[in-house]
């Protein structure tokens, strides 16, 4: 790129959300005044159905909060040809849900016609930035909105590899011109599983194509950490989210939490502190 | 940057099917040194061993999802039974689809093929069968509602050759077993352990969707017949005659009335979302 894309590539910042989950339905749609909560991220697949519940659950979610579309399944490491059904059903979503941008994992699904449903991690080579700023380039064309790529957990490197994992985000999304969907937990932990400082990782990547933050919690298990959404967020963690504010300035910021989901109280108060931390940042900058 | 070391098809070729192996790779001499090939491991866990992570995900999160979809055969063969089976299952039926929605697309039909235990494996395949209707039931797209207007303005003498049209996620089906109940049981936190093998208990049953939710009725013989016959396309006339040709005389006199009421309790189910002239 020979100019630099203006901050968050000009995308909104819309404040501190959480992701819409089932049990907090309740607290979220049903009561007479909307949550106080800026912003609602949906996986899309969970709403990509011709109808029944989720459908009318999507209905009043629209009514109350600006959503923002996360994948799972897009799979845009894979070396099968893109879906192009999937991507069909998931462009009708997003003219349903007006989102600003859509999201998925800088990953590999599935191979040889199997679905692992997992993110799996790709080597970080030249070939695979090649390959994958292809398919980003052409998704994002035939979407009609802006795609960010979020940095997965990984628990295990390649032999394959040529560079490290940030320098392999940022020449994808340089070569491609798409965002990053930044999860300061994933950096956190695939540093402790692979030994580097998550540090380099926040300060390697491009700012300025920092369109969303993801935080949550995690489960170590000693020898190596699980991305499982089923905890609070740890404090090296609300380092590193700071530290990424700090370079990329206000970015809209989701609370995942998808396992042993507590009262939307809690979750609440996680939220808090990312909207605390912000402000504490924006202070910062202003004096 | 240099070129590439190996090309990402090679990975995938080699990692895709380790990572849904059924034993560990670790400590599996003869495949760790093509492990090493592709995945660096680090000071703390072999290239083996960080494979094992996904592998055990993957089986942890596909048997979560089937035991979700499937809790009446759970509870019908017991937990262990249950664990073999899907394991079974998905060996010999890998995930292919992108939603976890669609795990079990060809589960019925490996049912029908798999001994379960002797004296569960009727009932079993009957509650698979059962169970799984209500994926598509449960997310299916919801036709149009049925007219008033419509229905008043159709001439008497046109009932005779009207079709019916049921609603298109509507479930009809003969059991032998009470599948219906014993789901029920099985989804009760506070219900003891199934001891006894499940007894005959025949019952014609529709599963459809109201308001959203999924709900069962057991019909009486006479009215699931007629209500199988305009699933099928019949228009009405043939299809009470259908009716009446299986009943008896008394019986067969009596249908006409039924029908009425029948038809005003199915409509107002939103069983019926159409009637073509």
């Amino acid at each position: 790129m020979s100019t630099k894309p203006p901050a968050r590539l000009g995308l909104p910042d819309l404040g501190v959300g959480v992701g819409m989950r089932i049990p907090h339905y309740a607290d979220l749609l049903d009561g007479p005044e909307p949550a106080r909560m800026d912003w609602l991220e949906i996986i899309s697949e969970n709403f990509m159905l011709p109808g029944g519940l989720p459908r009318y659950n999507l209905g009043r979610a629209l009514s109350r909060y600006q959503l923002v579309q996360h994948g799972v399944s897009l799979s845009i490491g894979a070396t099968e040809a893109l879906d192009l059904e999937y991507l069909r059903k998931l462009k009708a979503l997003i003219g349903e849900t007006k989102t600003p941008w859509v999201s998925d994992h800088l990953c590999w699904t599935g191979a040889h016609g199997v679905n692992l449903h997992d993110l799996l991690p790709l080597p970080y080579t030249e070939e695979a930035v090649k390959h994958v700023a292809a398919r980003a380039r052409q998704v994002q064309d035939i979407l009609g909105v802006r795609l960010l790529l979020e940095n997965v957990s990984s628990y295990l490197t390649y032999t394959s590899s040529t560079m490290t994992e940030w320098e392999f985000l940022t020449a994808i999304a340089d070569e491609a011109d798409v965002g990053l969907l930044l999860d300061c937990n994933n950096i956190y932990v695939s540093s402790f599983n692979h030994g580097f400082d998550p540090r380099d990782f926040v300060d390697g990547v491009p700012h300025a194509r920092v369109a969303q933050i993801h935080l949550a919690g995690h489960t170590n298990y000693g020898k190596y950490i699980i991305d499982t959404h089923s905890a609070p967020v740890i404090d090296p963690v609300w380092q590193l989210y700071r530290q990424a504010i700090e370079r990329c300035g206000p970015v809209s910021t989701l609370i995942e939490w998808d396992d042993d989901i507590p009262p939307f109280a809690e979750l609440c108060a996680e939220a808090e502190k990312a909207r605390v931390i912000r402000d504490e940042v924006a202070r910062d900058r202003a004096a | 940057m240099t070129a590439p070391r190996e090309p990402m098809d090679a990975v995938m070729a080699f990692l895709e099917p380790a990572f849904r192996r059924v034993d560990p790779l670790a400590g599996d001499a003869a495949i760790a040194g093509e492990v090493a090939a592709h995945v660096t491991g680090n000071s703390r866990l072999t290239p083996a061993e960080q494979v094992d992570i996904y592998r055990r995900q993957y089986w942890l999160r596909h048997l979560d999802a089937l035991a979700d979809d499937y809790p009446g055969v759970a509870h019908l063969v017991g937990e262990e039974a249950f664990d073999v089976f899907l394991r079974a299952y998905l060996v010999a039926y890998p995930p292919r689809h992108k939603s976890l929605r669609d795990l079990g697309c060809d589960i019925v039909t490996f049912g029908d093929g798999y001994a379960f235990a002797d004296d569960v494996q009727a009932a079993a395949r009957e509650m698979l069968a059962y169970e799984h209707a209500f994926i598509d039931l449960f997310d299916g797209a919801e036709p149009p509602p049925l007219d008033p207007q419509k229905l008043t303005s159709i001439p008497e003498d046109a009932w005779e050759r009207a079709r019916v049209v049921i609603h298109p996620l509507l479930v009809h089906r003969r059991v032998r077993f009470p599948v219906h109940r014993l789901r029920l049981a099985a989804k009760d936190s506070d219900a003891a352990p199934r001891t006894e093998p499940p007894a005959l208990a025949p019952a014609n049953l529709v599963l459809y969707r109201d308001d959203n939710l999924i709900r069962f009725e057991e019909l009486d013989g006479t009215a699931f017949a007629l209500l199988d016959a305009l699933a099928r396309g019949e228009a009405l006339g043939p299809a009470c005659e259908q009716v009446a040709a299986t009943l008896d005389a008394a019986a067969a006199e009596q249908l006409g009335a039924q029908v009425g009421p029948w038809f005003q309790q199915w409509t107002a189910r939103r069983w019926i979302v159409d009637v073509v002239v």
